[in-house]
């Protein structure tokens, strides 16, 4: 019989179990994951600790899940080596899986950030629902907090402790907040919602010490300003973790790299998720694209193929919406045009007052990028214009309308419409 | 199972079915009262404009649907029995991924609510609402 094995138990590794299951109802299929217990939304778990999502609202899929798909979990178990020749891997408690087709979906660890005293209590990194429910408990007693980063991730942690009524001040390098997902007007507009809100955005600094004496006691800034806090959230970004797939001769760059089959350079072992670098289809180049809506289409690719499919992932795409105190935001593929690159062009309204921006980017006839915030009805169509690459000549002009939608496009894309009759 | 249809030379854009939608998902059901009520009712389903067409856009309840892939808080979910896409309110965080994905963009936020607005075929009724309210028959109810 055949045996999967999956190392990782998050968005890609059930995505592909149940990808897996649809078409081999049979074979053995095994997940290990050196985190406790079933599998949960990791994207969750600002809002679990701002309040808004109870701990049993957090979970992927009911605890049912494992036994109803076959599926043995071996949890808090963290897989050490492996062995491609053999098709073996090896765990920390030393036992042994073998494989006959194994996928790595280990996702990526959050940066700790290189900063003198850092490794004093009341610093906390923000991955997992262990992290949350540790800041969570060392609450009590907590007035101010710092956040390191103006990422995503950096501004959700912000808002969980905003909604926990603490004092909360972001200190971000760059000259923006989110700068992977936004262009400066927008970050403009989004930060303003978040100071009126009472959080302070620091720009253009850094934590050049944590003051403490075991325990935190305050931020200094490279301005050499001390922030007296006694809590730090650290969201400096992740890494992939590839030290396993890069120990044993995978090929791996800033991630493990994926043909379009999603398989790995070894026989038989396939990676999908934020481990995963593939082709990014507004970069025309390779890329990780660590994020929640690519680990699980990913995984759902890389579990057909590993049962016996045959298809092709066509690509990942820089894609994420979120809201911060009811501010929706949109950001699609490329979101600000490189200095220098040629042949690109780009359109915008501002409705400052409204907090509403609407900017897309071309490439010619082909619509590369998309930022939208206060406003974002209808970015699925836009996403669709750019993820099958849809000659966008006969509307270029629309796509910012109020009006623009599906309606528009009906003609330009493949699909048979059924609907319409 | 019964799909909805739309005859589009049929439709005059009049959105008769936008209202009675947002009435049929109304705490009362009663479009008077339904004005009236705290957390105004909004509609499931829009009418759009395109090349001297009318076309009314709803959630098709794909087979493959990318919002439920897309939804980070397994709030959207493919029920296989009912053949429906399903939403459950109490998982919902309001992130909008589901808005994001949807390639006919039939998914609105309620932005008050924070809840997605899709059409759920009025599940607890006969037939959709939408159906009676249309005035020339733009709207078909028929088995696939
Ligand atoms: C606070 C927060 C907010 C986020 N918000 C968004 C958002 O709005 N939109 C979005 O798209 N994404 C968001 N993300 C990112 C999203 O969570 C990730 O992209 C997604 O979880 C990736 O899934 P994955 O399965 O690839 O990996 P992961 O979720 O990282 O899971 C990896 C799994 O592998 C296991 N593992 C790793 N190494 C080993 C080993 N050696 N042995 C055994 N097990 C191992 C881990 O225990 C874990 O179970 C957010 C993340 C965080 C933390």
């Amino acid at each position: 019989m055949k045996q999967y094995l999956i190392i990782g138990n998050s968005a890609a590794g059930i995505s592909a179990v149940e990808a897996i299951r649809k078409d081999d109802k049979s074979s053995k299929v095994t997940v290990v994951s050196d985190e406790e217990g079933q599998a949960y939304c990791r994207c969750l778990i600002s809002y679990y600790l701002a309040g808004d999502v109870r701990a049993d609202k957090i979970f992927y899929r009911p605890e049912s899940f494992y036994r109803e798909n076959n599926v043995q979990l071996f949890s808090n178990k963290r897989v050490t080596g492996i062995d491609v020749k053999k098709n073996l891997v090896t765990c920390a408690d030393n036992s042994q899986l073998n494989y006959d087709s194994l996928l790595i979906s280990t996702g990526a660890s959050a940066i700790v950030p290189d900063v003198k005293g850092i490794n004093q209590k009341g610093v906390f990194v923000f991955r997992t629902i262990n992290d949350a429910k540790g800041i969570e408990s060392s609450l009590p007693g907590v007035k101010t907090a710092c956040v390191l980063g103006g990422g995503l991730v950096g501004l959700k942690a912000a808002y969980a402790l905003r909604k926990r009524k603490l004092d909360v001040k972001i200190i971000v390098k760059s000259k923006q907040i989110l700068s992977q997902m936004l262009d400066n007007v927008a970050a403009g507009l989004v930060q303003k919602r978040l100071e009126s809100y009472g959080i302070e955005v620091i720009i253009g600094q850094d934590a050049a010490e944590i003051i403490g004496d075991g325990k935190v006691k305050a931020v200094k800034l490279t301005d050499n300003k001390e922030i007296q806090c006694s809590l730090v959230v650290a969201g400096r970004g992740v890494s992939p973790n590839i030290d396993l797939a890069k120990a044993a001769g995978i090929k791996v760059n800033k991630g493990i790299i994926a043909d379009s089959a999603l398989r790995t350079s070894a026989a038989n072992i396939f990676c999908a998720g934020d481990v995963s670098e593939t082709y990014d289809l507004a970069l025309g180049d390779f890329a990780v694209n660590a994020l929640w809506t690519m680990a699980v289409e990913q995984g759902k690719a890389s579990g057909m193929n590993m049962s016996g499919g045959k298809v092709d992932y066509p690509g990942s795409i820089g894609m994420n919406a979120t809201e911060f105190f009811s501010l929706p935001i949109v950001s699609l593929g490329i979101n600000k045009i490189k200095e220098g690159a040629q042949g690109y062009e780009q359109s915008q309204t501002l409705d400052a007052k409204n907090s509403i921006y609407k900017k897309i980017i071309l490439k010619g006839n082909f619509l590369v990028g998309a930022v939208l915030i206060g406003n974002i009805k209808n970015s699925g169509v836009l996403l669709r214009l750019i993820r099958e690459r849809i000659n966008v000549s006969l509307f270029k002009d629309e796509l910012l309308d109020e009006n623009f939608g599906f309606a528009r496009i009906i003609d330009s894309v493949k699909e048979r419409e059924r609907i319409y009759v | 199972m019964k799909q909805l249809y739309y005859k589009i030379k049929k439709c005059l854009g009049c959105k008769s079915c936008e209202i009675v939608c947002a009435v049929a998902h109304s705490a009362s059901g009663d479009l008077f009262k339904a004005l009236k009520e705290e957390v105004l009712s909004l509609p499931r389903k829009k009418v759009s404009f395109a090349k001297g067409n009318n076309y009314p856009l709803s959630c098709r309840h794909c087979q493959e649907p990318k919002c439920v892939d897309a939804c980070m808080a397994a709030a959207l979910k493919y029920d296989t029995e009912k053949k429906l896409v399903v939403h459950d309110k109490t998982r919902c965080v309001g992130c909008w991924m589901c808005i994001m994905s949807c390639p006919y963009g039939a998914i609105w936020p309620d932005a008050k609510v924070k809840i997605p607005l899709r059409c759920d075929k009025c599940q607890d009724k006969e037939e959709p609402s939408c159906l009676k309210a249309c005035p020339t028959g733009a709207v078909a109810w028929e088995e696939v």
